[in-house]
This record gives C-alpha cells, sequence and structure tokens, in this order.
C-alpha cells in the first residue's frame, strides 16, 4: 500500500521529506500514539459541546477518559523502552481511571433515569428550571 | 517504543478504527448506533493497548468498560430513548451558532495540541538521540527473553504479574479508597434510582403521599 502512493506522488519520490514521511509511517513512535489519544479527546469535546441527547453527552465523557487513557499507556510504553523505573505507573493510574470511569458513569446514568421520570425528557436544552 | 512490521501495519488499522468509530459516535442520529460505534472505538483502543505491551489494561478495559459500562449505557438508552430521533422529529444538535462557537474552539484546541505535541516530541528526541533501527533491535531481543508457551508458537508476557505486584505493593492505598469509591457509587446510584413510592415507604408514609 505504501507503494501504491510513492508510484502517483511522483515529485515527491526522491525527496528526503518523503522518505521521512514513509519511515514515520512504517515505524509509529510515541508521537503517533500521542496524536490518536489528542484526535480522540478532542472528537470526545466536540461532542460534550455539541449534542443534545445527555445520554451522547455522556458517551463522549467516555471517549474522552479512553483518550487518556491511550496517553498513559503509550507513556508507560516508551518509559519501559527506555529502562525507567517508573514504567508501570502509567498502567496503575490507567485502572485508576477505569474504576473512576465506570463509577461516573453509574451514577451519571442515575441521575439521568431520576431526571427524566420528573421531567420525561433526555434533550439537554429542555432541562431550563434554573434558567433565568 | 518504535514499532515495526505486522505491529505498525495493525497499529494504523485499529488507531484509524479507533478515530473513526469515536467521530461516528459523535455523530450518529440514533443513540443505540453511538453506544455501538463506542464499543467498536474501545476495543479499537484495546487493541491499541495490547500493541503497547499492556495486555492486563486491555483485558481490563474489555471486560469492565465495554462489558459492563457500555452495557449499562444500552439498558439506559431503552428505558429512556423511546426512538424520537430515528423519526427524524427531533434536532440532534444545538442550535446553529453554539455548534460554530464549539467547533471553532475544538479547531483551536486541535492546533494547540498538535503543536505542542510536535514540540515536545522533538525535545524528548533530542534528549535522547537513538535512531529507530537501535530500538527496534532492543524491544525484538526485550520480547524475545519472555518465557515461552507451551505450544512453543508465542511468548507469555509478565505483564499482569507486574501490574499486579505494583498494585498492591505500591499503590494499595489508592487501590483501598478506590474500594470505597465504588462502594459510595453503589450505594448512591441505588439511592439515585428510587421511585417516589419506594422513598415514601422507607418513611412509612402511605404510597401517593406525594
Amino acid at each position: 500500500m505504501l507503494n501504491f502512493f510513492s508510484l502517483i506522488i511522483l515529485q515527491e519520490v526522491e525527496s528526503s521529506r518523503f522518505a521521512a514521511m514513509k519511515q514515520a509511517a512504517a515505524n509509529p513512535d510515541l508521537s503517533k500514539f500521542l496524536v490518536i489519544g489528542a484526535l480522540l479527546f478532542i472528537i470526545g469535546v466536540a461532542g460534550v459541546l455539541t449534542r443534545r441527547n445527555i445520554i451522547v453527552i455522556f458517551m463522549s465523557i467516555e471517549l474522552i477518559l479512553n483518550a487518556a487513557n491511550l496517553n498513559f499507556i503509550a507513556f508507560s510504553r516508551y518509559l519501559s523502552g527506555i529502562g525507567s523505573p517508573n514504567a508501570l505507573a502509567g498502567q496503575i493510574f490507567t485502572v485508576f481511571v477505569i474504576v473512576v470511569a465506570a463509577a461516573e458513569a453509574a451514577i451519571g446514568l442515575g441521575i439521568v433515569i431520576a431526571l427524566y421520570r420528573n421531567k420525561e425528557t433526555i434533550w439537554v436544552d429542555e432541562i431550563d428550571l434554573l434558567k433565568w | 517504543m518504535t514499532l515495526s512490521g505486522y505491529e505498525a501495519l495493525f497499529f494504523w488499522i485499529f488507531g484509524l478504527a479507533a478515530i473513526f468509530a469515536g467521530l461516528l459516535t459523535v455523530m450518529a442520529r440514533n443513540a443505540v448506533h453511538s453506544a455501538l460505534f463506542l464499543i467498536s472505538s474501545l476495543v479499537s483502543v484495546a487493541a491499541l493497548f495490547i500493541l503497547s505491551r499492556a495486555e492486563f489494561i486491555a483485558g481490563v478495559q474489555i471486560l469492565v468498560y465495554v462489558g459492563g459500562v457500555m452495557v449499562l449505557f444500552l439498558f439506559v438508552i431503552m428505558l429512556v430513548n423511546v426512538g424520537a430521533e430515528e423519526r427524524g422529529s427531533e434536532e440532534i444538535f444545538n442550535n446553529q451558532r453554539q455548534v460554530t462557537a464549539s467547533l471553532i474552539f475544538c479547531l483551536l484546541l486541535v492546533g494547540g495540541i498538535l503543536y505542542s505535541i510536535n514540540t515536545g516530541y522533538r525535545g524528548l528526541q533530542s534528549l535522547r538521540p537513538t535512531t529507530p533501527e537501535v530500538l527496534i533491535v532492543q524491544e525484538a531481543v526485550r520480547d524475545q527473553a519472555h518465557s515461552p508457551s507451551a505450544t512453543g508458537s508465542s511468548r507469555i508476557t509478565k505483564d499482569a504479574e507486574n501490574v499486579g505486584g505494583s498494585l498492591y505493593r505500591y499503590a494499595s492505598l489508592p487501590f483501598e479508597i478506590a474500594s470505597v469509591l465504588l462502594l459510595v457509587a453503589i450505594i448512591g446510584s441505588v439511592m439515585l434510582a428510587r421511585t417516589l413510592k419506594q422513598e415514601a415507604s422507607v418513611d412509612d408514609l402511605p404510597p401517593d403521599a406525594n
């Protein structure tokens, strides 16, 4: 697949910048993990800010927590590659992030059910009892 | 930490699948579709964890996150969401000015985060100048040092052993606090989901007291 792309970009085949990009794609490093984590985080933030359904907002929050977990695990792998004694700290922290995410999801969905029982709605812009 | 060969191929497959599934989670019209896309994203991220030699965390993610939290989400969606969106009668996004402001903010956040990752990573690379080939060879040597499995076709890693040892020795206090947190979450969610009749019966009031 990489060979196919290098054939269709004719003028960049011999330049060193394309060779560096091909090397970076063939050997993904810590920075690629961080970029994937950052993109998942931003997609989660966009979901929290733009959706009207409260359950989809909760699911975007789970995406944000997942992106942070990916970041922790990537750094844990990087540190164990370097030989640092704190390499397992990333994985331990990930366990606690998953625990907190599960507890938060349980309480949050309990709140959603109590809200639905009282106001019969799941759209966040209809929950405006405290608005002026 | 450099991946190569099949690991690099699987990294790109699961990385792009996680981002694509996350995007569709946010953009799906039906909440059940959103939940299923989030499950795909979580499983792709668990695969990325396995590529990062964190097999225990990948298992915990699939058991707890996908098997517990997402099943809970699906139950609540079935209780609460009666399909108004798929009939096309409700808007799924906020009004236009809010969505535009949010997207501008997210674009600025993308630029800022990618710039900081780039700069920080270049600084990190300058501290330890090793070429990727050296790192790949070091990784291969470390992987071959594990004991082989019974059939001899793969290796048994010590990740669960190391994580368990650290968790019970150095992180035992946060571990106990996490168990208290879960207890509080259980009590809180039971209390939040009670009906008015159940709350009235605790105070020995007649059931239609509210």
